[in-house]
Order: structure tokens, then sequence, then C-alpha cells
């Protein structure tokens, strides 16, 4: 491979990854906060349960969604400076609220969630954790407004081989952005609520103790991948209104996962919609359909790459269509020595942590809701201050 | 407007230094201060809750690095590519440690993280040396460089100091000491100090280099709103986590 393969690789490997771990967060982040919300009005323990159970598994995601994002973010810089160069003064914008404003806060809230709890009154608590749902959809969409641009640079000109930000407004208006967004939460919420059940369906069949608690939140899952399948095919289909002409015309590597995607998703919804929402009811004891649910759950993962995939492989050879293409925008002196280091170093980091992590994942699903690490209360034999008992 | 963007940036990579520096240096205090799993247990719990809220501020460095430095941000990273990988890597490995190290049970799984906690703190604060130093000469001297070297050694004991003395601030006496809040905000100065030297060297280069005013009012319009948002979401954190009859508390979730 070229340096220019090598780079590309590089960022669909590690842009994968982290969205394999995004897609999870922005799904769970509201259904988590949902259940705060149940459990701060109802204060009763099952609800409790449900938020450190499966604000557990979306924490040990988000370890990996951090991980994986700083990689993202340096890359830019790293191995696509021509990018900045020819026009950083748009782009850039974008990226910099993610981060300064969005994520900044986003991390800050979800410390004080994680780390505040049985000490921050219960409904700054709780509102910790919808802030946190708020600035992580800030982040998509910031993200998104930066990626849209890259696919349909409006608001724009070009002055001095640079190009320099006129309209605001208009990458707010973009049309490759104001369906996309949606599309991308959607998926979002699909995918959590589809571990949801998927989860709960394991330990149904596995004749778990804690029926009620699973049977909540598989109905719960059901649910939200209904809300969720709706608004990602909805404005899916929006979306190609405002897609670049010919952007799938003879690009196998776009058109498949495209097509893959549609058929894929389009079943995936008959099968929630018309059999999963109208069973709800009698779903968490047919035991027969646990394995199936069980099955379901990764696809949302896949689908949600192969949409990536179809978008950016679609945009070759442009970083910004029509306007820079991908090898113009490659740092001037990358080397095959240094973009192989990186890949190298990236991608087997980042995999093994991944790989860890979805085991961390599997392990806090098998062992239920006993014995939650987030949230424990003090044990009454720990000294609260150890600081005065020493 | 650029003097005003620069000082947003100066807070911010002087806040990292002085912020993110004490989670630096307890990281590499780790297997000189934590030589049991339960005193290694107390020093992670002791950082935990800031963690977050601290790294986070290099996440908003680059990103306004990238906003309003924007020709910049390619060359800076581009010119110093070995060390911002290895620099990323340690990072990387440093969130893993504090993330997984509570997640299974047994001493080996624990070490290791805690091992890969004190390696990437290490490599992060010695890479901060090392970067500084090449930034000082304006990029012209290579990464790897005797005084560049030098730097990083320096970078790295102060970091250490720095974490030393907050865990003497946030739980008095358990580890030796104790030291008041005023210590604590001198050596998160002292430990902002290679920060700011590079800052005001840079300043007129900075102020120059500036993005567009159109881009700048963009992100002025956006971004100064939220300004008393975010510095009031960091003083909640220190005021929810400050040292007293709650100061730290196992099991902590790092």
């Amino acid at each position: 491979m070229d340096v220019l393969e090598l780079a590309r690789t590089q960022f669909a490997v590690t842009g994968s990854l982290h969205f394999l771990f995004v897609v999870l967060t922005l799904g769970l982040a509201p259904l988590v906060a949902i259940m705060n919300t149940r459990w701060a009005l109802s204060r009763k323990p099952v609800h409790e349960a449900m938020t450190r159970f499966w604000g557990q598994v979306y924490v040990v995601n988000y370890a990996l969604g951090i991980v994986t994002g700083l990689v993202m973010e340096f890359q830019f810089g790293l191995s696509w400076s021509g990018l900045s160069d020819y026009a950083g003064d748009v782009f850039g914008a974008p990226l910099a609220m993610e981060t300064l404003v969005a994520f900044f806060l986003e991390s800050t809230f979800l410390g004080l969630w994680i780390f505040g709890w049985g000490r921050l009154p219960r409904w700054l608590h709780l509102a910790c954790i919808w802030l946190v749902t708020l600035t992580a959809y800030a982040s998509a969409f910031y993200i998104m407004l930066a990626n849209s641009f890259l696919q349909n640079p409006v608001g724009t000109v070009e002055r001095g081989g640079r190009l320099d930000l006129v309209d605001f407004g208009a990458l707010l208006g973009n049309k490759a952005l104001i369906f996309s967004f949606p599309h991308v939460i959607g998926a979002g919420l699909f995918t959590g609520a589809m571990v949801l059940v998927g989860a709960s369906a394991y330990q149904l069949r596995r004749r778990t103790e804690h029926v009620e608690f699973f049977t909540r939140s598989l109905r719960t899952g059901v649910v939200a991948a209904a809300v969720g399948i709706v608004l990602t095919m909805g404005f899916g289909y929006a979306q190609f209104g405002g897609v670049q002409e010919g952007k799938f015309d003879g690009n196998v590597g776009a058109a498949l996962p495209l097509g893959l995607m549609i058929e894929i998703g389009q079943l995936l919804a008959l099968v929630v919609l018309l059999v999963m929402l109208p069973m709800i009811a009698v779903l968490p004891r047919l035991r027969w359909t646990h394995p199936l649910l069980i099955m379901m759950t990764p696809l949302p993962f896949v689908l949600a790459i192969m949409g990536w995939l179809a978008r950016e492989v679609g945009r070759q050879p442009w970083m910004i269509w029509e306007k820079l293409t991908v090898a113009d925008a490659m740092s001037p002196g990358l080397t095959s020595g240094m973009i192989t280091g990186s890949l190298v170093g990236f991608a087997g980091v980042l995999g093994l942590l991944a790989v860890v992590d979805y085991v961390l994942i599997a392990k806090i699903i098998r062992r239920g809701p006993r014995d939650v690490a987030l949230g424990a209360a003090v044990p009454a034999d720990e000294p609260r201050s150890p600081a005065l008992s020493y | 407007m650029e003097l005003i963007w620069f000082v947003l940036f100066a807070i911010l990579l002087a806040g990292y230094f002085a912020l993110e520096g004490f989670d630096l240096g307890v990281g590499l205090l780790l297997p000189v201060l934590g030589r049991t799993r339960e005193g290694r247990d107390r020093m992670v719990a002791a950082i935990a809750p800031y963690v977050l809220a601290n790294e986070v501020w290099l996440v908003a460095v680059a990103g306004t690095l990238f906003g309003v430095y924007p020709l910049l941000e390619g060359e800076v990273l581009f010119t110093l590519y070995p060390l911002v990988v290895a620099m990323l890597l340690c990072w990387v490995l440093r969130d893993a440690g504090l993330w997984f190290r509570r997640r299974l049970d047994g001493a080996r799984w624990r070490g290791f993280w805690d091992a890969m906690i004190a390696f990437g703190s290490l490599g992060l604060s010695f890479g901060w040396g090392m970067a500084i130093y090449a930034a000082a000469t304006g990029f012209e001297s290579p990464a790897v460089h005797p005084l560049g070297m030098l730097l990083g050694a320096v970078v790295t004991m102060v970091f250490a100091f720095h974490g030393w003395t907050f865990l003497a601030w946030r739980a008095p006496g358990t580890f030796g000491a104790s030291r008041s809040v005023a210590a604590l905000a001198v050596s998160a100065l002292v430990a902002a100090l290679p920060a700011l030297g590079v800052l005001v060297g840079a300043m007129p280069y900075l102020l120059e280099h500036s993005a567009p005013p159109a881009t700048l009012n963009v992100l002025s319009v956006m971004a100064l709103p939220c300004a008393p948002i975010m510095l009031g979401a960091q003083i909640w954190v220190w005021r929810t986590f400050r040292p007293g009859k709650d100061a730290f508390r196992l099991p902590s979730f790092f």
C-alpha cells in the first residue's frame, strides 16, 4: 500500500472503532437518563438497579469512546494537515465547538455523575446525566456539521487558495446535515435499545433471578428500538434529497454498504415494528424468541459502520466535495514509515482495548445487576474518611 | 478578538498543565508511594473524580488550536509526528488503566493496569517536556534532543511534585504529609510554568496566525457564552469533591 492508502486505512480503522462505541453511547445516554429519572421520581429499588446496571454498561463503553476519540481529534493534524491548510478557517470552527464546549461539558458532567453518586443531591445528580445526554447530542451535532461541510461545502468562498467562511448559517442549514444528524441520533437510540433487548433476552433465557428487572429492561428496549428505527429510516430516506449528484454511481465500495444497510435495516424495522412491538407483553416469557433477539444485537453496529462507509467512500476521491482531494489533503512529507508506525500503534492498541472493553461489557451483562461498581455505597466497615483514621 | 482567543487558548493550555499535571503526577507516584494494592486504590480514588474534568482541557486545547490557529495545527502536530503518536498512545493507556483497573477482580489484573497508568503518565509527562522544548525552538530542533530530554525530566519531576502536593491536600496525612490549598495552588502554578513560558514566547506569532475575523466571530458568538457554564461546571467539580468528611472513598469507580 502507498502512503495515501495507509493514511486512509488508519483513519478508517480508528474512525470505525470510534463510532462503534459512540453509537452505543448516543443510544444508552438518553435511556440511562430516563431510568435515572424514573428512579428519582419513584425511588423504587428496581429503578435504582436499572440505572446502575445499564449505567455501568454505558460508562464502560464510554471509556473506549474517549480514547478512540482522542486519536481521531489529533489525526487531522498528524496525517491530514492539507485539510486545515485549505479549509481550517471553516472546518476548524465546528471541531473547536465540539471539543471546546460540547465534549468539555460532557466529560465534566459525566465525572460528576459517576463520582457524585450518593454525594450530590438527588435532583442535581439526575441533572448531570441529562446534561451528559444533551452535550453528547451537541457533540454529535458539531461533528455531523463538520462532516456535512466536507460532503457539501456551503457557506464558503475560495480566496487565495484557501476557503473563507462567509455564511455560517448556510453550514447550519446544510442539506447534507439536517437529515443526517437525526439519522445518526435515531441509529444510536436503536443500537442502545437493541443492546437492552439482547442483554435482557440473554438473562431471561438463563432463567435469571432478576425477572422483573430484565422484563422491564426488555420492554424499554423494544419501545426505544421502535422509536429509534422509525427515526433512522425516516431521516435516512429523507437524506437522499441532499446527497451529491452521482455520489453512488459506479462506486461499488459505497453502493454495496449502502444497499446492505438499507436492506437489512428495512428487515429489522419490519421485525421490530410488526413482530417485537405487538408481542411486547409476552416477549419476556417466550424463551424460544430469546436466542433470536440475542443474535440481532450486533446488527445495528454493523449497519452503522455500513452507513459511514457509504457516506465516506462515496465521497472519494474528494476530501471536500469537488474542492479538495483526499490526496491533496494528506500532510505533505508524510512518509510510509511514519504512517506505518502510527497505524500499527493505533490499530494495535485501540483494537486490543476494544476487545478488552467488549469482554468487560459481556461480563457485566452476564453477572447481572448484583455488585455493580457504579454507584456502590461505601461499606459500613470502610472508614468514610481514611484521612482521619490514620 | 485575536487577543481574547489567545488569552483563552493560554488559559486552556496552562490550565491543562495545572490540573492534569497532578493526575499525571499521582500516576507517576503509583509505583513509588503505592506499594500496596490498597495504597494504590487510595491514590487513584483521590484523583478519580477530577480526571474526566481535567484531561478534557487538552481536548479543548487541540480543538481551539484547530479552530483559532488552523495553519499552526497541522504544522505543529505534523512536525512532532512520532512524539505526538507516542504521547497519544501513552494517554490512551493511562485512561484505559483508570477505566479498567477495577472492572475485574484479581491482583494481577489491577497490577497490570496500575502499571499502565504509571507508564502512560510517565510517557505523557516526559513527552510534554520534549514537545515544549521543540516549541520553544520554533520546531527547529529535532524532537529528540538532549535539552528536550532534560526538560522532559524536569516536567516529570514537577508533575510528580504537584501530584504529591495534591495527595497531601486531598488526603492529609495518608501519604505522609498535609498541605493547604495555598500550597496546592503554588504547585499548580509551578506545573503550569513550562506552558506559560512557551505561550509568552509564542504570543506574537500566535496573534499573527489567528484565523480570519469571520471565523473568530462565529467561534466567539457560539463559544464565549458557554464559558461561564464551563467555568461553573469546573467549580462544581471542585466544590463537590473537596476534602473534608467525605474526602475520598472506597470503593471508587476508578
